[in-house]
């Protein structure tokens, strides 16, 4: 059986796009490591230009999702002592 | 104010228990996978305690992996990965530990739940439609208010009201009582009928009183399931306190780094993380919720279902104690023991007329006149079919009979039948307020008698104070509990019942609304209040009291106001109700001592010898080998303690009636001073088993 093929020409899938910018919204835990990751952009190079000699870039980016971490938890912790009855 | 008709349970708490129809069978299974599925984040994150032990085990497994991730270790890099190794596996079981705690409490519930499912199956129903036919309908399609007739072997489809009809009705479904309950129209109590139980003799029109999914049944299943469950003030009081003493941990641990560099001990990621799961209160955060779940559990296991959590908890902060007289603090079945003529009647006229007035009064103590009349040779001399009964109301206080001679012959309270005869015009003598004053002196209670206008004398209904109530209401007030009797008796005969049952208050005379003005009354003082109801007149006391406890076997008015059902229908389970309260409440207090104790163990267990370089090696007072064997040591201890005091959190702790300061006291110096030393001994221990120099 012969295939029938569109020939007409793909437009830009705005309302693709849109659907998958939509969908990504609704996704809450991606978005935040998300950033979790940008802000570690601005801590890592600080921990790393303030300990240079004794950690390598890796491990100062990783220090820096550490403490990202560290804050987010004490703000939820905050969040659970301010509405416990939410939790 | 009624009375029930049904027997009274006896014998001690324990032996009444017989709810536990479901099977437990597979129970430890469905814990051990449930405590596994609550490692889900989205349920983790309620408990924020045990979720900080959660995110901690994901960073040491990180550190397991690449003991270098988060800056390069001095050591030898396999020696540490083999501590974060084994330190991830101590906090991965505490976070399990804790999980299984909570559905091992919840399993209990959920096999409850699936045996009350079971009863819930979809029947036909015979629906009256409004031409009066029947149409067979499903269970599932029928709607408040619809009509249906249950014939003698058929299921009740859904709960509802007896509009007519007199039948019996199986109800050990629901309330583990092999005996049937008779059910009828037209009665405060005995009218209400729930959806599962079986009628076992004769017919009955029902009004359907709850939607589909909305029936007692739907709400005992959701409630076991603990799918209403929502924290108690005193559960979120204690979270909020968990998790401030979380927060400055965590402070306190992420700023140690510095600190530990300035006195050139440099600390790993791994080990602050031990500390930081050391020293935060993770025994109470793991066994909380497993706490409030079994006290929920032993109030349904007692054959009482609790609306909310809530309500089991506020039974523990109870003062107040608002106790009806009759089926509570005295025999719900006064008998008649003596007729005492007055107005120079005979024995004999009185009998007679007391048969007569109580000819058509079908409870226990118009029956007992009944055959204390006959036995003193009275034979009703009238024709019953023309004659006409007059039930007992709580706005007249008496009952009778109107003859067929238009002559009305009255029973009731002394001054509503004081009050009768004088509004015939009739004179009340002396000597019936000495009849009246000598039932009361001897704890009876008094019934006037009158034939029009004429009164013919008292009869003496004997009252029978239960045993044991008077050492039960001692603990009460030990426990700083205060109780008050109300009964629609006479002052006098009030006082020697409350003298006899030892009660500290009592009201005489008292009407529906007494009852409410006194919750009210106590209320305003600061006081939680709790009593007992079953008839629709007692349903706004019920919803106004703090804890209001509904009997089964009253109407449904009375229970959708009260926030506890009572499936035996025995109203002195409200006292062992305030002590299961009370042992909830004892044993979260005792649990948070020994919890919180724990920490100065394990803070002398890690702190000397992770810092021993610093010159504070002194203070490891245990002589704990080395500083790996102290972690390590004191995780294990920390992790096998929530398994060790999930029996204690599931039973509670003992109940002993002391007053507050008394508990304390001994909590103090058992769970605090014993959480203390306990985790010094098993630290020392572990330090010593443990193969690691």
């Amino acid at each position: 059986m012969k295939k029938h093929i569109s020939h007409t020409s793909p437009s830009f899938p705005i309302a693709d796009l849109s659907d998958l910018w939509q969908q990504s919204l609704k996704q809450k835990y991606p978005i935040y490591l998300f950033l979790a990751i940008c802000f570690n952009l601005i801590i890592a190079p600080a921990v790393y230009a303030a300990n240079a000699e004794s950690f390598t870039k890796f491990q100062a980016y990783a220090l820096g999702l550490l403490g990202i971490v560290t804050l987010a938890f004490s703000i939820y912790l905050f969040v659970v002592m301010f509405q416990p009855e939410k939790f | 104010m009624n009375n029930s008709t049904k027997l009274i349970p006896s014998g001690t708490r324990d032996s009444r228990k017989h709810t536990p129809k479901a099977s437990m069978g597979g129970l430890y299974q469905r814990a051990v996978r449930d405590a596994f599925r609550k490692l889900n984040p989205k349920i983790a994150v309620r408990n924020p305690v045990m979720f900080m032990v959660w995110v901690g085990t994901i960073v040491t497994l990180l550190v397991t992996i690449d003991p270098n991730l988060f800056g390069t270790v001095k050591g030898d890099p396999n020696q540490e990965r083999v501590l974060n190794g084994l330190i991830t596996l101590i906090l991965f079981f505490t976070v399990v530990f804790a999980n299984f705690a909570e559905a091992i409490a919840e399993g209990r519930g959920k096999a409850q739940a699936d045996s009350l499912r079971t009863k819930r199956s979809d029947t036909i129903a015979r629906k009256v439609l409004p031409d009066g036919t029947i149409q067979p309908t499903s269970s599932t399609e029928l709607r408040r208010g619809d009509l249906v007739k249950v014939a003698i072997g058929e299921m009740i489809p859904a709960d509802g009201e007896v509009i007519a009809g007199l039948a019996s009705v199986d109800e050990s479904a629901i309330t583990g009582e092999s005996a049937p309950v008779l059910k009828q129209a037209g009665t405060d109590i005995s009218s209400s009928v729930t959806g599962g139980t079986r009628v076992v003799s004769d017919e009955l029109t029902i009004k359907i009183s709850a939607d589909p999914g909305q029936g007692f049944i739907d709400r005992m299943i959701a409630l076991v399931e603990g799918a209403e469950r929502t924290k108690t003030p005193n559960e979120i009081a204690l979270t909020v306190l968990l998790t401030v003493l979380t927060q400055v941990f965590l402070i306190v641990v992420a700023t140690i780094t510095p600190i530990s560099n300035y006195v050139n001990t440099p600390t790993t990621i791994a080990i602050l993380i031990s500390l930081l799961v050391a020293l935060i209160p993770t025994t109470i955060g793991g066994l909380l919720s497993a706490i409030g779940i079994a006290g929920m559990d032993r109030v349904a296991q007692f054959n009482v279902i609790a609306t909310s959590g809530r309500a089991v908890e506020a039974c523990g902060d109870i003062n107040t104690l608002v106790l009806d007289k009759t089926g509570t603090i005295t025999l719900g079945n006064r008998l008649a023991d003596e007729f005492i003529p007055v107005n120079g009647h005979s024995l004999s006229e009185v009998a007679l007329v007391a048969l007569a007035a109580s000819i058509f009064d079908e409870t226990p103590e118009g029956r007992s006149i009944v055959q204390l009349a006959e036995q003193l040779g009275a034979i009703a001399n009238f024709d019953r079919t023309l004659a006409k009964g007059i039930d007992f109301s709580a706005r007249t206080r008496m009952s009778g009979t109107d003859l067929p001679n238009q002559i009305e012959v009255r029973k009731g309270a002394v001054d509503a039948i004081r009050g009768f005869v004088r509004s015939r015009s009739g004179e009340v003598p002396e000597e019936f307020e000495a009849a009246y004053e000598k039932v009361s002196k001897l704890g009876g209670t008094p019934l006037g008698i009158c034939q029009g206008s004429d009164l013919y004398g008292v009869i003496y209904l004997k009252d029978i104070v239960k045993s044991g109530l008077r050492e039960r209401f001692d603990q009460l007030r030990r426990m700083g509990v205060r109780t008050i009797m109300l009964t629609g008796d006479n002052q006098i005969t009030a006082s020697v019942i409350a003298e006899e049952a030892g009660v500290d208050d009592f009201i005489a005379e008292a009407t529906p609304e007494d009852k409410i003005e006194v919750i009210r009354r106590e209320q305003s003082q600061g006081k939680l209040v709790a009593m007992t109801g079953d008839g629709t007149n007692d349903a706004p006391a019920l919803a106004q009291a703090n804890v209001g406890v509904a009997m089964n076997s009253g109407t449904q008015a009375a229970k959708e106001a009260a926030n506890m059902v009572d499936l035996d229908s025995d109203p002195t389970k409200l006292i062992d109700l305030v002590a299961i309260g009370k042992q909830l409440l004892i044993t979260r207090g005792a649990l948070t001592t020994f919890s919180i104790a724990n920490d100065i163990a394990k803070y002398f267990a890690i702190i000397p010898t992770i810092f021993a370089t610093a010159g504070i090696g002194t203070l490891n007072v245990m002589g704990l080998k080395s500083p790996q064997s102290a972690i390590l040591s004191a995780l294990i201890y920390n992790a096998l303690i929530i398994p060790a005091l999930i029996p204690l959190a599931l039973k509670g702790v003992k109940f002993r009636p002391l007053t507050a300061d008394q508990l304390l006291q001994r909590n103090i110096l058992l769970y605090g001073l014993g959480g203390v030393i306990a985790p010094f001994i098993a630290i020392k221990f572990i330090d010593i088993l443990l193969p690691i120099a």
